[in-house]
């Protein structure tokens, strides 16, 4: 094949350059793709499907055991591996009911004449900015029991104290509440593009035919919004999927796993020798739920935006 | 693009909603910001008399005396003690040296892996050419932040353990930067580069001249974009490091969290994470702009 305009290249002892330049032009993105997405994800396929019993013996080859065991829940890392699959769905489930439908409110009030307008999008913005880190040593402080803000506000209505991170069932909210912070103006972003690619018209239409502010609503702005709903779900379930900086400062999935989750169980797993079967299986799951949702999002956005470009 | 429009007219909805709206707006904007003033608030105030017994901040300890210099009303002081102690426990200097060079280190090899594959991708045919580009989707279909494990093994096995270039290494390939410059690249009339052939420019020259001038949006956004998400990286430069000389921002503010004495020192500790956080929102109220547009052209980060 050819590049693209041989016909400039006058010069003699150049074809085989230019036959290999693409290839020359790709090799060092593929090589590190290669090297640290390829490979490790076969690694991980393969690591799955073996098991050692004891840490000095070779690895055998045991077909679908280690899969079986985590979702087996007489298996001791299957009555966690459930555990915290379940904390995963809910963790990012709530995120996203909440996140989302406040993403599209905020969009819809930021996309208004109004004073200072830079300001408030500064104000919900900002945390998207912050690494997750720093922002979960904040809410670890504001979450703190004895002299944390809430507990502090609690206490001077007399309603005593809420022992946030280190009780079973306030634990997981309390970590969604952080993210929904966290995300809700990575979303409202993409919310504003959408409002903002709406044509007037419409509105000033619907007006004339007397639809009031919540028929418009109802009937235009969410219907035209729909596209970028589905693309925001989709990244909100892979961003799910990922998280591990704040388990990390806020509890360590603890207490009782019961604010784990998947990547960073893995993480936590990462030092195991015996478990390395299982951690792989682990990492093959996160994978594939990743590559689904990913995939998806790329053939039903990502395509479509190339066809409209080409 | 980000431009503000009022999609509404002027007063046909009526002013109550407008009042409503902007209460709304209001209310949430200082919710949203509600945690990152008590933070403030909190690495200014002495250490144990932040909050004791109900007070909140505002309701300042009479008893208690200014140690050093102070800024203040009565006994409502403020101090820049928690700083001091926070600057101490953490080499903050050399973290901030390894962050700085964290990402540029990333982003001044991917500036020319994803041009070069981006252009490739963009406006070559050659054999494979469908399959390769599959390959390269594969790193934004499984991010390679969930193969730590296995990633942590290889950067063992090459020796680099502990080094700014176990770091950086993974990211060096960017599928994400080379589909944002194939679309861009793609855009590019062909006039130009069939002029620029005729000239007799090579390769190179034809990307300086002709494609990379005429991309310059997509590298800023690029260029935010990779910063950002390198910068606030945690889990990876966790992993693939041990010393305190190579450990970025995040990785050092990790360690101030798990060292703190937590019943104490959450003053300390808002000072260290204000510490770390500070420049990145200063430097997005500088580039808000550029950043949201930006950002918003992420979405398959």
């Amino acid at each position: 094949m050819t590049v693209v305009s041989p016909a400039a290249e006058p010069r003699r002892g150049k074809p085989w350059l230019q036959r290999a330049l693409p290839y020359l032009l790709v090799a060092p993105t593929l090589i590190f793709i290669t090297m640290f997405t390829l490979r490790p994800a076969v690694q991980a396929l393969w690591d799955s499907a073996h098991s050692r019993p004891r840490a000095n013996q070779p690895f055998a080859y045991v077909g679908s055991q280690n899969y079986e065991d985590l979702f087996n829940e007489r298996h001791f890392i299957g009555r966690q591996y459930v555990k915290i699959l379940h904390n995963t769905l809910v963790f990012t489930g709530g995120t996203l009911v909440v996140s989302l439908p406040l993403a599209l409110l905020l969009a819809m009030l930021l996309n208004r004449k109004i004073r200072a307008l830079g300001l408030w999008r500064f104000c919900v913005f900002y945390p998207v900015l912050l690494p997750m880190i720093g922002g979960a040593t904040i809410w670890a402080f504001l979450f703190s029991d004895s002299i944390g803000l809430l507990n502090t506000i609690l206490r001077s209505f007399n309603l005593g104290t809420v022992p946030w991170l280190l009780d079973p069932d306030t634990v997981l909210p309390s970590v969604i509440a952080v993210n929904i912070w966290k995300q809700t103006g990575y979303f409202m972003l993409f919310y504003l593009a959408g409002l903002q690619g709406i044509p007037r018209d419409i509105y000033e239409a619907a007006e004339l035919d007397g639809a009031g502010l919540f028929r418009q609503f109802w009937n235009l702005t969410l219907p035209l919004l729909r596209r970028t709903t589905l693309f925001l779900l989709i990244i909100g379930v892979t961003f799910g999927f990922q998280t591990v900086e704040q388990l990390e400062v806020m509890g360590r999935g603890n207490p009782a796993n019961r604010s784990n989750m998947l990547l960073y169980y893995i993480f936590q797993l990462r030092n195991e020798k015996l478990n390395t079967g299982h951690v792989a299986a682990m990492t093959v799951i996160l994978a594939l739920i990743l590559l689904i949702f990913t995939s998806s999002n790329f053939f039903l956005f990502e395509r479509g935006r190339h066809d409209e470009k080409a | 693009m980000l431009h503000h429009r009022a999609t509404q007219g002027r007063n046909r909805p009526g002013d109550g909603w407008r009042l409503i709206g902007t209460a709304l707006t209001v209310a949430f904007a200082l919710l949203w910001l509600l945690p990152l003033v008590f933070s403030i608030l909190m690495s200014v105030r002495p250490t144990r008399s932040s909050i004791i017994n109900g007070n909140i901040f505002f309701a300042c300890d009479l008893e208690e005396e200014p140690p050093g210099p102070t800024v203040g009303v009565g006994p409502c002081w403020f101090t820049g003690d928690n700083y001091a102690g926070a600057w101490e426990v953490a080499p903050w200097p050399t973290h901030y040296a390894n962050s700085i060079l964290f990402v540029t280190g990333t982003l001044i090899v991917q500036i020319p892996t994803t041009t070069m594959a981006g252009y490739a991708f963009a406006r070559m045919q050659f054999r494979g050419r469908s399959l390769l580009l599959g390959l390269v989707l594969l790193q934004i279909m499984i991010p390679s932040g969930i193969l730590i494990i296995q990633n942590f093994a290889m950067i063992r096995q090459l020796g680099v353990f502990d080094t700014q270039l176990a770091l950086m290494l993974p990211y060096w390939g960017s599928a994400f930067g080379v589909l944002l410059l194939r679309q861009t690249f793609r855009g590019v009339p062909l006039e130009l580069e069939e002029a620029a052939r005729m000239d007799g420019a090579n390769w190179l020259q034809l990307m300086r001249h002709v494609y990379v001038p005429l991309s310059i949006p997509a590298y800023i956004s690029f260029a935010l974009i990779s910063i950002s998400s390198h910068w606030n990286e945690f889990l990876w430069p966790f992993i693939v490091t041990r010393s305190e000389s190579v450990r970025p921002l995040t990785v050092g503010l990790n360690k101030l969290f798990h060292t703190t004495d937590l019943g104490a020192n959450y003053n300390q500790m808002m000072a260290g994470t204000l510490i770390v956080i500070a420049p990145l929102v200063v430097v997005f109220l500088l580039f808000q702009r550029r950043f949201l547009e930006s950002f918003a052209q992420s979405g398959l980060k």
